[in-house]
């Protein structure tokens, strides 16, 4: 069990001797000074964990060798692209993992040790001193159970004597803490009544009823919008604070750690790569991976003048051990020293606790620029560049379209309960070279324009105009065909969008011959798509399945641009990539846009990725804009409440920015467009609307705010005059700038990241 | 939950009047008793056919929609459903045929039911081993096999078993030896004769249970809310027995809408072979003996069962999946 790959005397002792020693006070004391915890100090202490599967393929090795010591009370981040091993490390931990996983090393639990242990004697621990918050929580609870009696039967299993009374204001107690509003009368409910971020409260509440020393939180919040994330995320830093857990919270979102974290593992082809507290991760990090990582993520508080940092290729198959750095096919500073046995981790020089698995690590600190070593390209210009955007041609345009569902009820006779307003009014252009992008949670109505837009038939409400065609004029067959070659789509789910039964060359082929092409023009302009969009034109005969998410994305986007369209569609073109990946398929279609001259309409939730892409953005609340503009002025000076609470809750991979953020937390979930409300529609979870006095809220009540500039803002009224030409950001709110209601206002900022 | 079960009930009402009365008109635009009647030795003139079916209110000079009026008119007023060519009354002879049927099927149903739920259960947790393999080896063998051979190899094991043993323990065919005393005697007698029917019916019929019931299981064992449960300290056993077999159980009540009127289709050939005089016997007589009325109220018959399937289902459903009784 000895690990040959760690340096360290301490950590290189037979762990059943460690776990076995009595450490004293002074031993401790000495570990922490060299960078290093006693097993004493920590609460859960893992290493040399290996945990391996065995699969069709051959034996998967998908953790290899992951230390790490979680102090009481602390934080640990683990971050790594998906399959790096983040989540089997975590159930091993657990002990979750299936009976056929093989896993070795060890997991101390205050200093007791849970490997090899039963399922029955796991159940201690399990829920009492370990609990976990998992990623879905759609599927997370049992459906045809109680929200309360889920939470009971945790009480109940380690602590079988306590009353049913007890436990049920317990439970109740639980609900109220993790935020959900009349808790009592809400245990009563079944998940399915309840939100995705309802739902994952109810999660925490559960992990945190028996008070646990460790709370291991996986991917806690992807799968919610990002106001929901920030409640979640808060949630949880209260949890941590009541029960003085230690947290091991796994994220492929550099943002979501950065400002929670005491210390950072960043896992690659299941080993730990870099180890260190946060700033020594975000501000220092000496493997090229991390430092990729990092270049990797657009910023949603500045705008950039510099294109991302894309990491080509793919991790390794776990199938085959590496016989050198894992990271070694990727890197770019790979050489020869590089390929002789994986480099372990090792101390970073003159810091204590940093440590990274690269041979080169010495020579990266300090003022290495990571867009030099990743040949980040160049930011591509476009055409229309220096053309204002008035004397550009109008390529898409949308006046007042609405969607309006009706809802109905009743098995044999329908009737009409309701109306709900998917799309209620919306106009706006788009211009050439222009890259326009809708953002909103979801429910606010992005798919429902797109499709309406898609739709472009002449008995809609509303005007949908694509290259001087309207949908009014004529919807005719020949039309719709004209429409198609003047706009494309590429959809989300790069897997879905493509029938895994044709080649990539099928695929590209079909819209040309569609177009009436000759075989042997069809031929050339597939093989120039193909560099087009940086694949290999020798792959055109491979299936979709030979491909991975990314290049199946450049695949779909050859397809939309195969027969020369003016406008792109893109439904979150990125939103199902890992980061290293995304900023390969954002830069290229940044590159796409420039040379073919091409106009984007976006439809995305992550607004970094807004920022770093579009020109213009429109925020969408409930089927509305609720504010429009230049996507700069927009995300550095947002006016509406609802933008200026949506940019707030974007996490930023900078931990010094998330420490000192301020940050509006939205009360509740967006309202179904059902109930909407009469007057603002944004009412409901105003935070200035709370803080006004009673006069003027009734203004909110009862009027719709129109989309419009007030120049309520002597700033934003002095540079208007100055420049002499109409700012671009427009916005439906009657009180913008207003104070903000205190206590929707987050901020861990004066006592560092755990502040109570 | 009660207003939602009356309010299925009255579309179910109304749907079983649909189909019997688009069934009557077919029924009697196709079947005509007449040319059955002229067959008959010696051979009876046009005009006393005409008479005699007119007398049991099978006028075949009436058109379908005056016979229809005149047929409902029957039901509604006096609940009288019509006679047969023959003469007979078909609420007598139905009266008691129905008894027969139910009798035979509803013990089936329940075992069926149950042996194939719980051997689902059973092989799901044993996934792989022996017991599993075999279990369900001979589900999709009694899938595969067609009812009506099964019924008559289980029959012909009925009859094997007697030879060996000598005496005549199992009867193959019919329900009771007339002329029993009541009492201990006849209840063995009754034993006897239900044994063959009900065991040829259930041993086809749990089939499809065991193999839904052991899939959906299989499909829930591994679901992330099980493993919300073992993460709170309950050992895997105890998370799949309080988690995932409640919801597994769901699709599987859903199904009972379907499989109850599919025993009973089934059940019509097991009367035949068993020679039980039952609604299915009746119903395959009716067709060739032109009986109209009779066909008709087979075909009510049946969508009754198939609405008591559904309100079965829906009423399964309910009990293992709150969730319904709060919307
Ligand atoms: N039950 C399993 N059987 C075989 N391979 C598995 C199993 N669970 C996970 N793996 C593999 O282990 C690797 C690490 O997965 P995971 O921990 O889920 O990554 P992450 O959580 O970092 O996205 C992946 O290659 C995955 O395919
Ligand atoms: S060891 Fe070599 S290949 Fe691996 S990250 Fe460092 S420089 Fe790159
Ligand atoms: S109009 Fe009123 S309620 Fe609506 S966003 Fe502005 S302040 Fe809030
Ligand atoms: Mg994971």
């Amino acid at each position: 069990m000895s690990r040959e790959t760690s340096p360290e005397p301490s950590e290189s002792l037979p762990v059943s001797a460690v776990a076995a020693s009595p450490v004293g006070r002074s031993t401790a004391e000495r570990l922490h000074v060299a960078g290093l915890h006693a097993p004493g100090d920590a609460v859960l202490s893992v290493r040399d964990l290996n945990v391996r599967f065995n699969s069709e393929n051959g034996v998967v090795h998908a953790v290899r060798g992951v230390d790490f010591d979680l102090l009481p009370g602390k934080t640990l981040g683990i971050v790594g692209e998906s399959g790096s091993g983040k989540s089997v490390t975590s159930m091993a931990i657990m002990g979750l993992l299936p009976e056929t996983a093989e896993v070795n090393g060890s997991v101390l639990l205050k200093g007791k040790e849970l490997l090899g242990l039963s399922d029955k004697a796991m159940c201690k621990y399990r829920g009492k001193e370990l609990a976990m918050v998992f990623q879905d929580p759609l599927s997370s609870l049992t459906p045809v159970y109680t929200v309360g009696n889920q939470i009971v039967e945790a009480l109940t299993v380690h602590n079988p004597t306590m009353s049913k009374q007890a436990k049920e204001v317990r439970a109740a107690e639980l609900l109220g803490m993790v935020g959900i509003p009349s808790p009592k009368d809400r245990l009563k409910a079944f998940p399915h009544e309840f939100s995705g971020g309802m739902r994952q409260r109810v999660m925490i509440a559960i992990a945190i009823a028996n008070n646990p020393r460790v709370l291991i939180a996986d991917e806690p919040t992807t799968a919610l919008d990002v106001t929901i994330q920030a409640q979640v995320l808060e949630v949880l830093q209260k949890a941590q604070d009541e029960t003085g857990a230690a947290v091991v919270m796994i994220t492929h979102d550099l943002g979501v750690v950065a400002g929670i974290a005491d210390d950072i593992l960043v896992m690659y082809a299941g080993k730990p790569v870099e180890a260190g507290v946060v700033d020594d991760i975000y501000y220092n990090p000496r493997m090229p991976y991390t430092m990729g990582l990092l270049g990797a993520v657009p910023r949603v508080d500045i705008s950039e003048k510099s294109s991302l940092i894309p990491i080509e290729g793919m991790p390794p198959n776990l199938v085959h051990t590496p016989t050198g750095c894992s990271f070694a096919p990727r890197c770019p500073l790979a050489g020869p020293e590089c390929l002789t046995g994986e480099p372990p981790l090792r101390k970073v020089p003159g810091s204590s606790a940093h440590q990274a698995a690269c041979v080169k690590a010495e020579a990266l600190g300090g003022d290495v620029d990571v867009h030099d070593i990743f040949h980040a390209p160049p930011v591509p210009v476009s055409n229309f560049a220096g053309i204002p955007r008035e004397d550009r041609k109008t390529v898409l345009e949308l006046r007042d379209v609405k969607k309006h569902f009706p809802l109905m009820k009743g098995a044999l006779l329908k009737r009409r309960i309701g109306t709900v307003k998917a799309v209620d009014g919306l106009s706006f252009d788009i211009r050439e070279g222009e890259c326009f992008a809708i953002v909103g949670e979801s429910g606010s109505g992005k798919t429902t324009t797109l499709l309406e837009i898609m739709e472009f038939h002449k008995d809609q409400d509303g005007e949908v105009v694509i290259g001087g065609l309207s949908n009014k004029e004529a919807a005719d067959s020949k039309t719709k065909f004209a429409m198609r070659k003047e706009m494309q789509m590429v959809f989300q789910d790069p897997t879905g969008a493509l029938d895994p039964r044709f080649t990539v060359y099928e695929v590209l082929a079909e819209p040309l011959v569609n177009q009436g092409m000759g075989k042997s023009d069809i031929k050339k302009r597939i093989m120039e798509l193909m560099r087009l969009v940086g694949l290999q034109p020798d792959h055109v005969n491979r299936f979709p399945n030979q491909f991975s998410g990314g290049q199946r994305q450049r695949i779909g986007i050859a397809r939309a641009l195969a027969v020369n369209p003016k406008l792109v569609v893109l439904d979150e073109p990125v939103s199902a990539l890992d980061v290293s990946v995304q900023a390969g398929v954002i830069n290229l279609l940044d590159k796409l846009r420039a040379e073919l001259g091409l106009s984007y309409l976006m439809v995305a939730h992550d607004l970094a990725v807004v920022r770093h892409i579009s020109d213009r953005v429109a925020v969408m609340y409930l089927g509305k804009i609720v504010e429009v503009g230049e996507v700069g002025r927009v995300f550095d000076n947002p006016r509406h409440p609802y933008t200026r609470a949506l940019l707030s809750a974007i996490p930023v991979p900078d931990p010094e920015v998330e420490r000192n953020r301020e940050r509006i937390i939205l009360e509740g979930d967006l309202p179904t467009p059902l109930d909407a409300p009469t007057g603002c529609n944004f009412v409901t979870r105003c935070p200035v609307y709370a803080a006004l006095p009673e006069a003027k809220k009734q203004k909110c009540l009862t009027e719709e705010p129109p989309l419009e500039m007030i120049s309520a803002s002597r700033a934003a009224a002095q540079l208007e005059a100055e420049t002499s030409t109409a700012l671009d950001q427009r916005f439906a709110c009657f009180f913008p700038d207003g104070d903000l209601d205190q206590s929707s206002l987050v901020s861990h900022a004066s006592a560092g990241p755990h502040a109570p | 939950m009660f207003r939602y079960l009356a309010k299925r009930g009255i579309t179910y009402v109304f749907m079983i009047f649909l189909t019997t009365s688009a069934g009557y008109l077919l029924a009697v635009s196709t079947l005509k008793p007449a040319l059955l009647e002229q067959e008959r030795i010696p051979r009876p003139t046009p005009e006393q056919v005409v008479n005699s079916l007119s007398l049991k209110g099978l006028n075949p000079e009436l058109n379908p929609w005056e016979r229809y009026v005149d047929w409902l008119t029957g039901i509604v007023t006096r609940w009288d459903w019509g006679r047969s060519p023959n003469g007979a009354f078909i609420n007598a002879e139905f009266g008691d045929r129905v008894w027969i049927s139910t009798r035979l099927f509803l013990a089936s149903i329940i075992l069926t039911l149950v042996i194939g739920v719980a051997l689902g259960v059973y092989s799901a947790a044993r996934q792989y081993k022996f017991s599993d393999r075999a279990i369900t080896a001979y589900s999709y063998l009694a899938y595969i096999v067609p009812a009506p051979i099964a019924y008559f190899l289980v029959q012909l094991a009925a009859i094997n078993i007697n030879d060996t043993l000598g005496k005549r323990v199992f009867f193959v065919t019919g329900i009771s030896t007339p002329g029993m005393d009541p009492g201990w005697a006849q209840f063995v007698d009754m034993v006897a004769h239900y044994a063959v029917p009900t065991i040829a019916i259930t041993l086809v019929g749990w089939g499809s249970y065991q193999i839904a019931q052991r899939q959906y299981l299989l499909d829930n064992v591994n679901a992330d809310f099980v493993r919300t449960a073992r993460a709170k300290g309950l050992t895997r056993n105890q998370a799949i027995s309080r988690h995932a077999l409640r919801v597994s159980f769901i699709p599987v009540a859903q199904s009972i809408a379907f499989t109850i009127p599919a025993i009973f289709a089934g059940g019509f050939f097991a009367e035949k072979i068993f020679a039980w005089p039952g609604v299915g016997s009746w119903s395959i007589d009716a067709i060739s003996q032109q009986d109209v009325n009779a066909a008709t109220a087979t075909l009510a018959y049946g969508s009754v069962i198939f609405a008591i399937g559904a309100i079965l289902a829906d009423f399964a459903t309910t009990l293992v999946d709150p969730r319904v009784r709060v919307q």
